[in-house]
């Protein structure tokens, strides 16, 4: 990575700000988010009637002095939020300029830097994995160059799987400008096994352009069914929005290799923006009745507006 | 079937373009994107939703509706009905006079006459039919009756304009009789009007459905309109050349009179003739041969045919005369008085008179009848004249003054005590006559010229009047064959040049003023020979036998030199026309529809490749 994902200006006022997570850390990990568990802490959350055997140092005295009754003072227990990153690592994501990717893992580690910054554990999980065939292609593997990136992308990878502390945040940066994005992603499937695969459901932060043919409902909904907060940030590439290719054009899908013939001009412009406002419509119209946060950005768009201003906003961190 | 305009078939080489057009395969760019699915949702959303989608606003759209709207438009056929009632038969008449090449419109008014004319051609529709008729020195049927366009435009494109006076009557006499049995008809003059002699023109039964087209705008118009050449009176060595030289401008006019003799200027003489005046002219010139005086006006104005005349002029020759009397000393003295006068009396005439310019028989019935010209007194020829009578003291009641032989010879006070009447013949006029019948007949006989005095003027009180040698001497002129030679060479334009002819002949060679020469072919039993193709002015030279001799052929009509436009022609005594400012009928403008539309078809093409590319 030439430059860095981040400004130390921007990671300086990120710092400031915490995930706000609606629902309870449920991690069994300690951490420094409120959870249901009782446990020990500074959080006062309740009484309850002494029972043999319970600690003396968490008897009320000043209570007893009142009531001649013993009462146990209750505490929250803290524990850590786990945030999980999805991040689309497929092939329309190496579109746009700046690349959707790129754009993609910056607001990755900004969420991620976050996150570190309040001892919460973050996953990043760029999907779809490296494939079996690109892992395992000779001509590829008889390139040692070749192959030694992809080592060290695996290694990323394995890394990202679970990263905790703020003093990981350098290696948490490193890691992410390691991945590099290729291959035809499945965001269902990708999703459907991160629902799974969490033990305990946390904070979801899902950055894809959404361009699957294959949808984006059904793994959705099983984020959601699994108890996780899902934020949701749509990155299209400015091409996206308004093509500026004209004429008669033969389309070449990236990751599927469909072609497309389209006879495309200036005057059909706001038909295609209508197309892309009705598609983010209908994301935007599943984001909310799940209560996901839904936020959409070209790749062009300042950082500083989406992080500092649209996701501060609408209460992803505060 | 049948096509008004096979011409038209020939925009079906327009199909195939268009065919072509289509056949060019579109070359589409290969372009890589991140996802095609935007696209087909897009392509589904703006296509496939729905059998009808909302109509956009698409220029290829709109210009192949009007491509497609001009097309049958084109092929409806529209017209413009315009004023003109449809007319079954169309008479055109075009007025091909001298005037008609003036050019204050341009090129000039026959042109201009002629585009008219062209495009009441294009204008007739379906199974109208249209007469052309050309009104130069004849009127012409240029095309008869018929509703096929080409040859009527070829026949008015083959019209020319001739440099003679109009003469409109014939022409409308003749399209009076084409149009008198058919209901819808018109007549289209197209005509400056400068025709003078309509008046008296007569409809037969029914007004004649005529329209004017006036062309021409201007009058500015200088114009030579009458020229002669004679011996001077007060010197009979010199030449006496006289021109009328007309103004028919609004405007005072400047101009040079040029006088040449035989292309080589004699006199120049600047000139100034007010608005609607006349500057007769006399030049006096020394000829030392015969010659041709051409008069030649400088000034540009916008007739130009009428501003040069030439005329021949003869040198005078001696007259001679043979007088045949048995002794008459008035007609003797008067005869005498005669300038260049060579008198031979004889008491009789027993030959030919050969070398005898004419023969005056005094009361002489001679043994052999002279074949030249012949003054006749008091004798009887019965081969000229028929019921000779005699009457006793025979009253003069009237005389004709008009003819050249009666100029300023009044009868007055003439007694006659017994003279010869005769019925006037078919060759002559009477110029005195009695109540009961003529007592002085003139006229050509053949090739001979007699005037015939049926009175011994010795038993008359003539010979103590002044008509008497005024008489005389006017008939010596008269009877010249000289004299009558001249006025032959000097021809109106349009009008035949005839010449009598002395020994039978074959043929004749006439060379015309632009220098093409003409072989005509004469009946050897012809006493005369008769030019006909006399439409241009000019010098024209005929070499007939072995003779070689010079005519000329003038305008020299003030009526066609008056080349103002006129807005009414009266026809006959009570009927005016007045011009029209009457456009074409029914003008087919399919024309114009294909011509939009091969343009929008074009433009067409050239948005659909802009757009794309």
């Amino acid at each position: 990575m030439s430059s860095p994902l981040l400004t130390p200006e921007l990671l300086r006022r990120l710092e400031q700000f915490q995930l706000l997570a609606a629902r309870r850390a449920k991690s069994s990990a300690k951490g420094e988010r409120r959870s249901r568990a009782r446990g020990q802490s500074v959080e006062f959350a309740d009484y309850r009637d002494y029972v043999p055997g319970d600690d003396f140092r968490y008897l009320d005295w000043n209570l007893y002095g009142r009531l001649e009754r013993l009462f146990l003072k209750l505490y929250e227990e803290e524990r850590e939020l786990p945030v999980r990153i999805f991040l689309d690592a497929s092939e329309s994501m190496t579109f746009g300029e700046p690349r959707k990717f790129d754009f993609a893992r910056q607001v990755a580690a900004a969420v991620g830097y976050v996150a570190l910054s309040g001892f919460d554990r973050v996953s990043v999980i760029p999907f779809p994995e490296l494939a079996a065939e690109r892992r395992l292609q000779p001509a590829a593997a008889s390139q040692p160059p070749e192959r030694a990136a992809r080592m060290a992308e695996l290694a990323a990878r394995g890394a990202l799987r679970s990263v905790r502390g703020k003093r990981s945040a350098i290696q948490f940066f490193a890691n992410l400008s390691a991945l590099t994005a290729g291959g035809s992603g499945n965001l269902n499937q990708a999703l459907r096994r991160g629902a799974l695969e969490a033990r305990q459901p946390g904070v979801a932060v899902l950055l894809s352009d959404f361009l699957d043919p294959a949808g984006y409902e059904s793994g959705l909904s099983a984020l959601v069914a699994r108890g996780f907060q899902v934020d949701l940030v749509q990155i299209l590439a400015p091409e996206e929005l308004a093509p500026a290719a004209f004429g008669d054009l033969r389309l070449v899908d990236s990751e599927t290799g469909a072609i497309q013939e389209v006879t495309f001009g200036r005057y059909r412009m706001k038909a295609y923006q209508q197309t892309v406002q009705n598609f983010l419509q209908r994301l935007r119209e599943f984001c909310q009745t799940r209560g996901i946060n839904f936020f959409t950005a070209s790749s062009n768009t300042p950082l500083e507006e989406l992080l500092l201003k649209q996701l501060r906003k609408a209460e992803v961190w505060g | 079937m049948h096509f008004l305009a096979p011409a038209g078939l020939a925009f079906a080489a327009t199909i195939p373009v268009v065919v072509l057009f289509y056949l060019l395969k579109r070359k589409r760019v290969v372009k890589l994107v991140s996802s095609t699915m935007l696209w087909q949702r897009f392509l589904s959303e703006t296509q496939a939703s729905a059998p009808f989608q909302k109509l956009r606003k698409n220029w290829l759209l709109i210009l192949q509706i009007i491509l497609l709207a001009l097309g049958v438009f084109a092929l409806s056929r529209p017209y413009f009905a315009a004023k003109a009632k449809p007319a079954e038969l169309r008479v055109i008449i075009l007025d091909a006079s001298a005037s008609m090449q003036a050019t204050d419109e341009s090129p000039s008014r026959f042109e201009k006459a002629r585009a008219e004319a062209l495009k009441w051609v294009d204008s007739l529709a379906g199974s109208d039919q249209m007469v052309i008729l050309l009104a130069g020195a004849n009127a012409e049927v240029k095309q008869s009756a018929t509703s096929e366009k080409a040859s009527l435009r070829r026949a008015l494109q083959a019209c020319l304009c001739s440099d003679s006076p109009t003469r409109l009557l014939p022409a409308l006499r003749m399209a009076e009789s084409l149009v008198r049995d058919q209901k819808n008809a018109e007549v289209h003059l197209f005509s400056d009007g400068a025709a003078p002699e309509l008046n008296d023109f007569e409809s037969k039964d029914r007004p004649l459905p005529l329209i004017y087209h006036r062309v021409g705008k201007g009058s500015n118009n200088l114009g030579i309109t009458g020229l002669d050449a004679r011996a001077n009176p007060e010197d009979a060595r010199q030449r006496a050349v006289y021109a009328n030289i007309g103004n028919f401008s609004t405007n005072s006019l400047e101009t040079e009179v040029e006088l040449l003799l035989d292309d080589r200027l004699l006199e120049r003489r600047p000139l100034t003739i007010p608005a609607g005046e006349a500057a007769p002219q006399v030049f006096l010139a020394t000829q030392s041969r015969d010659g041709v005086f051409t008069v030649r006006l400088t000034a540009k104005d916008d007739l130009a045919v009428d501003n040069q005349a030439s005329i021949v002029s003869l040198l005078p020759k001696p007259v001679k005369v043979l007088l045949v009397t048995r002794g008459n000393r008035f007609l003797e003295k008067a005869l005498r008085a005669a300038a260049d006068m060579e008198l031979a009396v004889a008491p009789n005439l027993t030959g030919a008179a050969a070398g005898f310019d004419f023969v005056v028989l005094d009361d002489v019935a001679p043994a052999t009848w002279p074949q030249g010209n012949v003054l006749a007194i008091h004798v009887v020829n019965t081969n000229w004249l028929e019921n000779v009578a005699s009457v006793e003291g025979p009253p003069i009641v009237d005389w004709r003054t008009s003819h050249p032989l009666m100029r300023y010879a009044a009868f007055d006070n003439v007694q006659v005590k017994e003279s010869y009447t005769a019925k006037t013949p078919s060759w002559a006029v009477s110029l005195a006559d009695a109540p009961q019948a003529s007592l002085i007949l003139a006229g050509d006989l053949g090739r001979q010229r007699l005037v015939w005095i049926g009175f011994d003027i010795l038993e008359s009180n003539w010979p103590l009047r002044v008509s008497f040698p005024i008489f005389i001497a006017n008939a010596v002129e008269w009877l010249n064959p000289a004299n009558a030679k001249t006025s032959q060479l000097l021809v109106k334009a349009g009008e035949p040049f005839r010449l009598g002819l002395d020994r039978s002949e074959t043929s004749a060679q006439v060379t015309l003023p632009g220098g093409q020469t003409r072989l005509v072919p004469i009946d050897p039993n012809a006493s005369e020979f008769v030019f006909g193709d006399t439409a241009k002015q000019g010098v024209y030279r005929l070499r007939i036998g072995t003779n070689d001799m010079v005519f000329c052929v003038n305008l020299l009509d003030a009526a066609e030199s008056n080349i103002k436009p006129r807005d009414e022609l009266q026809l006959g005594k009570y009927t005016k026309i007045r011009a029209t400012s009457m456009q074409r009928a029914n003008m087919e403008v399919w024309r114009s529809f294909v011509g939009l539309a091969l343009l929008v078809l074009l433009g067409e093409w050239w948005y659909y490749h802009r757009r794309t590319v």
